[in-house]
């Protein structure tokens, strides 16, 4: 709810002009009236419509600077005759009526080109951008008459006034990373895969990684669904990444790299965050050291997500291009208290992005970490992809505890348990099934529906395909074991039962339900926390209530000065994409805080999280413009024969002509919003 | 995955039908249904920004582009409509916005898309504009650059990256300010193949030599086929007659090709003024034909037609002479050993095979500047099929890097070693007949991947990139056939070829070696006394270029026909008459008569699969859908089979440093040496490795001694070689030019001193 003076945002017509300021209607949208703690502003405006903030807002002068900010945006465009000959034409005369010198004639050429470019653009910034100019000239026709016929500037056109836009579309504003995501997809529409790859890294250097591992929640917010179904973003991804690692060009970073600024970051933990925050900084001209605990870089998406999702080849080309940007890897080195004290002396800023390693308990009776069979998911993942990937043997000390014959994780003929019911505990019960376990059995306390939502349709298909047995709305009781070896499990069972006064339904265990399940091994992967150890006692860094690192969630830093958090370890468990959105912000956030000392976001960035507060994409939008009933195109996956005992990749992505197809439908949905300060 | 392949549905009330991957233009296209577009071409994905080719479909609310969507089963699309009309109408008038109105000096004028629309909708005035600004002409070399004449339709960016592959150009985006600019570079860096002006549809990208030498109303066009390398492009010498007072006497002003569906190189568009300029000089010509009758042998090259090559060959009969042309000659050996193992005389695939491929392996040529035909196919297999390209060579070329998948460099001469290793590797899951698996087994495959440095690993990938493709071909070139080992080699490519769903291309290096190979009975070359040449050195030569004893006409002025690398009998004509003498009066005066040359080309031997037809019954045009109804192809021809290996013999090696026989972009031949917009690079090429070995630096003047010849060359350092193989050119040399050897050779490399 925002207050408004008038309104035509997402169709709503307020217009508080004969309305006393306490009785002003309210508008239904979470405007950005408050630009930041310092300052207000006057207006907004965007592809949907305008909405004033005050009554003496010089509507001839927004509508022209909306109208150059048009041109300012299509110096990365321009790319259709109507937008770049139309757009000109709306600014040079929107111009020439504000500075007095326009004639009646043009305010009809206006709406001419103004339909001209609704109708015939080609994407939707050019469509939009008349949306608000016409609302503009129809409301306010005298504002702009009078300019006209008096021959005279419009009030504030020599004032002093800051107009701050950005470029945003459904999907970027829904990717925790704000990629680029219809650059990337016009890439590969124009068979300009380097451009593609560009466009990605511009915000997200791990290209291969989410082509393939990512949840992809811009889908869930692309506008083609309101048409047909959603764009197959993700995986478009790939085009730009396979091509530079098949032509062996080197990396297509998105800009050179600056030269040595002689500043010096000490970045902790070699995941999604800690690469993403090296490679922006490094971009920057800053030189990083990243320590990372194991042997191999890469955080849980080398050492937790398996070689059938993620082939740790593709993996490392990702991790080449931090490489080749000049960045200092240092592994097998576990930062301790003393090694962080240092760090705070030895570098400008220091990035902790050390995950979340710890499994938590399933909590439930005798639950022993002593007793063998029972095997946190993070640790099981790590010797799983640590032999599958980089061929590291499975120490002795583990084989004796987890009773393995022979020293990688062997299954053959065991039963598995998995709690769980993310990403985690599908790796889990998956790689168990590789391993040559000869029931695997996912324990988890919701439904089919839960599932599939905390996950994707495909992964947990996948899973039960490959033989998988899901039982839902079940919990463990208590582990049984003998001399310290598990034996099974009582699992207990539970109905939904609904809340008779409407609310969530609840859980509720079926008294005499409860089964014993015999069990070789059980793999408790319901979440995992943060090992704090590391972190010196005197920094009294500020914690949130689930135990991990507090930031403001804007700018990263943590209630120390020059210590940033980003990625599990300041979020808790989450997705890869989150890690590296966080990360690239924080990386901004650095760099300005390695010149000046000081913490502050960009207009950019600012104008960033007012969007998402606000939400760009409108699900009850109705498309027009575009022929609906075109399928999403679906990539080959490997049959479940041929992947189920190996590591093979199981999506084989796109070929040529589906990743075209699919890249054609894309309706190129850029918006340009605007404040006037 | 089952995907729906036929979608019907209506335009304009027809009902129609859409083949998988048709948008609703091709579709219109193809119905002869109109719909207008000014950035639409054919052979690129569509750049879709002119917008003009929206249209409607009864149901959907606002207007869909037409160029980039598929219909939907059962939609009924309306290309024509009063609120179409306007709004295509209103589009015109932003393009005319600004246009500067000075067709009467524009090249374009009288052939400008811009032009034809602003009549065909009406846009007769301009009552608003937008704020004008200054702007200046680039020249980029061959090409001269206009942005205020440019309407930013992207034709010229899309060819350049998809269809090319030299990706050399690209769109500054600057809304209104947007320009064509170098891609990454400050001066145009690029092959010069000219196929952004011939794409651009107004005057903005235009021939800097041309410009304002001619305007498109006095050109007449004489449908031709390119004489510079085996592709068989079609194009089109556009000829001007040269003022009143020298009636008659014309010059070719340009070429141009339809660009729609067919590209040229830059030699192609470029290099066409190979003209010769001669009388008839009685007496010369009454020695040639003394010569021939004394003479004991002719040799000649390929640059021939094919009817020239039937008159060569009836002279031989005639005379009782010998008949040399070693390069056909090898050809000639390679197909023959093919023949043997395949049963058939003519190889499977074509340049359109190639273009539609999504895997393709390339052996044994420097393919970018042998024959860019076949790189653009490559180029365009690569960008729209993401084509697996898997590329064996000695040596890298910068010019395929983006379309290469994988790079094997082989030792030179193991070429014999390397397909044997490939067609193992292929063939893993074949049922061969017992004599090819015993072949296959009998290979030392230790031996071969440890001299011709082709590693396991490299096959292994091989095998991998090519599981998901389904188009495959094999296309092999100059260094397997003029190899000491082309027998065995070309055994090996048919033994893939029938027994793979690989199709294989064979590419000869001349403009119609397939031909005189198809047509000629050729003798192996001896040293003898009394020879003539025809377009060769002899003791007596008779050429349409060089330093001859009697000048005979170039390939631009011939009617005739080529075969071409697509088995394809191409016939070309006449685009400057040629005064003096042509080898058919020759011929005529030696007993062997015909009233033209053309009269032999229904005669051309049909047991090599020729047809009996007419030269004038042959079509020279490309249909409105692209059809390339030129010619014909030629008829399958069976052989019979006799399927017989040798063992691979043991594998060459060549130390030292080692020159290789190949000619920069935009030259092949004296014809193209003779061009005078081509650039003509002699220089010895090579890296900094090879500099240090041969111990020479950038810039010397070095012998080159073979055991052949010797040259002298001036060394240039070239950063995107690498090894101790150098770079060669042989297109100077004119006559002198030796063909039909093995390109690479050992050389000592001495400087000059001065």
């Amino acid at each position: 709810m925002s207050k408004v003076f008038f309104s035509t945002w997402r169709g709503e017509a307020i217009n508080n002009s004969k309305v006393d300021v306490e009785k002003w209607e309210e508008s239904a949208y979470n405007l950005p009236q408050q630009y930041n703690e310092h300052s207000s502003s006057k207006a907004f405006i965007g592809w949907d419509g305008v909405a004033l903030f005050q009554e003496d807002v010089d509507v001839v002068r927004l509508a022209t600077e909306y109208a150059a900010q048009y041109q300012v945006y299509s110096e990365a465009c321009g790319r259709c005759a109507p937008g770049r000959w139309g757009g000109r034409i709306l600014y040079d005369l929107l111009d020439k009526i504000a500075r007095g010198e326009g004639d009646r004639a043009d305010m009809d050429h206006l709406k001419e080109v103004g339909r001209n470019m609704q109708l015939t653009s080609k994407c939707e910034i050019g469509k939009t951008v008349p949306t608000p100019l016409l609302d503009l000239m129809e409301h306010f026709e005298d504002a702009f008459i009078d300019c006209i016929d008096n021959k005279k500037a419009s009030k504030d056109y020599q004032a002093d006034i800051n107009y701050i836009a950005k470029i945003t579309a459904p999907c970027t504003d829904a990717c925790p990373a704000h990629v680029d995501i219809p650059g990337y997809i016009e890439g590969v529409r124009d068979l300009r895969f380097d451009d593609s790859l560009r466009a990605t890294r511009q915000t997200m250097p791990l290209a291969h990684v989410c082509g393939r591992v990512c949840p992809h929640p811009c889908e869930d917010e692309c506008r083609r669904t309101n048409l047909d179904s959603p764009i197959s973003i993700m995986e478009l991804k790939r085009l730009g990444a396979d091509y530079e690692t098949d032509h062996g060009f080197g990396f297509f970073h998105p800009a050179e790299k600056k030269p040595d600024n002689g500043k010096k970051v000490a970045i902790v933990g070699a995941g999604p965050a800690g690469l993403t925050t090296a490679y922006y900084l490094a971009l920057d001209g800053v030189q990083c050291d990243v320590y990372e605990e194991l042997a191999v870089l890469g955080g849980e998406v080398a050492v937790g997500v398996p070689e059938y999702r993620m082939p740790v080849d593709k993996y490392n080309q990702d991790i080449q291009s931090v490489k080749d940007l000049g960045v200092n890897f240092i592994v097998n080195t576990k930062v301790t208290a003393d090694m962080l004290r240092q760090f705070e002396k030895d570098y400008d800023a220091i990035m902790l992005g050390f995950g979340t390693r710890l499994s938590k308990k399933v909590r439930c009776g005798n639950e022993r970490p002593e007793v063998q069979g029972y095997w946190g998911a993070i640790d099981f993942l790590d010797k799983v992809n640590l032999y599958e990937k980089y061929g590291y043997k499975v120490d002795e000390e583990t084989q004796k505890q987890q009773m393995l014959p022979t020293d990688f994780v062997d299954l053959t003929g065991k039963i598995v348990a998995c709690v769980g019911g993310g990403f985690t505990s599908m790796d889990v019960v998956r790689c168990s099934i590789r391993a040559g376990a000869k029931k695997v059995i996912m324990i988890y306390r919701r439904d089919e529906k839960t599932i599939i939502r905390n996950t994707t349709y495909e992964e947990y298909h996948e899973a039960v395909e490959e033989g998988v047995e899901f039982i839902f709305h079940s919990a463990v009781n208590e582990m049984k074991d003998e001399n310290d070896v598990l034996k099974s499990l009582d699992i207990d069972k539970f109905e939904l039962v609904p809340d008779p006064n409407g609310g969530r339904p609840q859980l509720v265990k079926i008294e005499g339900a409860t089964f014993n399940q015999e069990v070789d091994y059980l793999i408790p992967a319901v979440s995992q926390a943060a090992n704090l150890d590391l972190l010196p006692e005197e920094w009294e860094l500020e914690m949130t209530s689930w135990a991990t690192l507090l930031t403001n969630g804007t700018d990263y830093m943590t209630s120390r000065k020059g210590v940033f958090a980003t990625g599990d370890c300041e979020y808790g468990p989450m997705t890869i994409v989150n890690a590296v959105g966080q990360a690239k912000r924080a990386a901004s956030v650095m760099t300005r805080y390695l010149q000046t000392g000081e913490i502050t976001l960009s207009d950019d960035e600012i104008m960033e999280d007012h969007l998402r507060k606000m939400k760009v994409y409108d699900k009850k939008e109705k498309v027009t413009g575009w022929l609906p009933g075109l399928l999403r195109q679906e990539s080959e996956k490997l049959d479940v024969d041929v992947r189920k005992d190996n590591n093979k990749e199981v999506n084989l992505g796109f070929t040529q002509e589906e990743a075209l197809s699919e890249a054609d439908r894309c309706m190129r949905c850029y918006y340009i919003a605007m404040v006037a300060m | 995955m089952s995907k729906i392949n036929i979608t019907n549905f209506t335009i304009d009330g027809r009902s129609v039908t859409a083949n998988h991957g048709e948008t609703i233009l091709n579709v219109a296209r193809r119905e002869g249904i109109y719909i207008p577009t000014m950035c639409y071409i054919e052979k690129t994905t569509p750049c879709a920004s002119c917008r003009l080719c929206s249209v409607e479909a009864v149901g959907v609310d606002g207007f869909v582009l037409s160029c980039n969507t598929p219909p939907t089963e059962g939609i009924e699309i309306v290309t024509n409509s009063d609120s179409l009309q306007t709004e295509r109408t209103n589009i015109m008038k932003l393009y005319d916005v600004n246009h500067p109105l000075e067709c009467g000096v524009c090249d374009k004028s009288g052939e400008c898309d811009l032009q034809n629309k602003t009549l065909e909708f009406d846009v007769s005035q301009q009552n608003f504009t937008a704020r004008d600004q200054e702007r200046s002409i680039e020249n980029w070399g061959l090409i001269n650059y206009n942005p205020s004449l440019c309407i930013l339709c992207e034709k010229c960016t899309h060819v350049c990256n998809e269809v090319i592959g030299d990706d050399a150009i690209d769109l500054q985006f600057g809304g209104y300010k947007s320009k064509v600019v170098p891609k990454d570079s400050d001066i145009l860096d690029c092959t010069f193949c000219g196929e952004c002006i011939a794409v651009c549809p107004v005057g903005a990208l235009v021939s800097s030599e041309f410009q304002y030498s001619a305007n498109a109303w006095e050109l007449s066009k004489i449908p031709a086929t390119c004489a510079h390398c085996s592709a068989g492009c079609s194009l089109e010498y556009e000829v001007k007659t040269v003022g009143a007072a020298t009636a008659g006497q014309s010059e070719i002003m340009r070429v141009t090709n339809n660009f729609e569906f067919t590209s040229l190189c830059g030699a192609g568009r470029f290099g066409f003024d190979f003209d010769k300029r001669d009388v008839k000089d009685v007496n010369e010509f009454n020695k040639a034909i003394e010569k021939f009758k004394s003479a004991n042998a002719i040799k000649f090259t390929s640059m021939v037609t094919n009817e020239e090559a039937m008159i060569l060959n009836a002279l031989k009969e005639k005379l009782g002479l010998k008949l040399f042309n070693e390069e056909a000659r090898n050809y000639q050996k390679f197909m023959r050993a093919y023949s043997k193992v395949s049963g058939k005389l003519h190889h499977s695939a074509t340049l359109d095979a190639v273009k539609q491929s999504d895997a393709a392996i390339v052996i044994g040529s420097r393919i970018s500047t042998d024959n860019p035909g076949v790189r653009y196919a490559l180029t365009t297999a690569s960008r729209h099929n993401g084509a697996k390209v898997i590329y064996l060579h000695p040596m890298e070329d910068a010019l395929m890097q983006n379309v290469v998948t994988q790079m094997i460099r082989y030792e030179v001469g193991t070429e014999e070693g390397v397909l044997a290793l490939i067609a193992k590797a292929l063939l893993t899951e074949a049922d061969l007949d017992e004599t090819s698996q015993n072949f296959l087994n009998s290979l030392d495959d230790g031996y071969l991947c440890a001299e011709s440095n082709v590693g396991e690993e490299e096959l292994e990938m091989i095998q991998k990139s090519l599981r998901r493709t389904k188009n495959r071909v094999i296309i092999l070139g100059n260094d397997v056939i003029n190899h000491d080992r082309a027998e065995n080699i070309a055994r090996i490519a048919a033994l893939i070829e029938e027994y793979t769903d690989f199709s294989l291309l064979i590419v000869p290096s001349e403009v119609n070696t397939l031909g005189v190979s198809l047509i000629c009975d050729l003798d192996e070359e001896t040293s003898v006394n009394s020879v003539v040449g025809y377009n060769a050195k002899a003791d007596y030569t008779v050429a349409s270029f060089g330093e001859a004893d009697l000048n005979v006409a170039a390939l631009n002025q011939q009617e005739g026909t080529f075969v071409s690398v697509d088995n394809q009998v191409l016939p070309t004509n006449v685009a400057i008459a040629y005064e003096g003498y042509t080898l058919n009066e020759i011929a005529g005066a030696l007993g062997v008569e015909a009233e033209y040359s053309i009269d032999y080309t229904p005669q051309l031997p049909q047991t090599s699969g020729f047809k009996a037809t007419a030269f004038d019954d042959l079509e020279n045009f490309l249909t409105h859908d692209g059809k390339d109804v030129r010619g014909y192809i030629l008829d399958n021809v069976n052989r019979e089979k006799s399927v017989k290996f040798e063992q691979i013999a043991d594998l060459p090696e060549f130390n030292g440093t080692v020159i290789y026989s190949s000619n920069p972009v935009l030259q092949f031949n004296p014809y193209t040496a003779d061009a005078k917009q081509l650039e003509s690079d002699i220089s010895l090429r090579g890296s900094a490795q090879f500099a240090a070995a041969a111990r020479i630096a950038d810039g010397d003047e070095v012998e080159i001694q073979t055991s052949l010849s010797s040259v002298i060359r001036v060394f240039k350092l070239d950063a995107e070689l690498k090894g101790t193989v150098a770079l060669n050119p042989n297109f100077d040399l004119g006559l002198e030019r030796t063909l039909g050897s093995y390109r690479y050779e050992i050389a000592k490399i001495n400087r000059v001193s001065n």
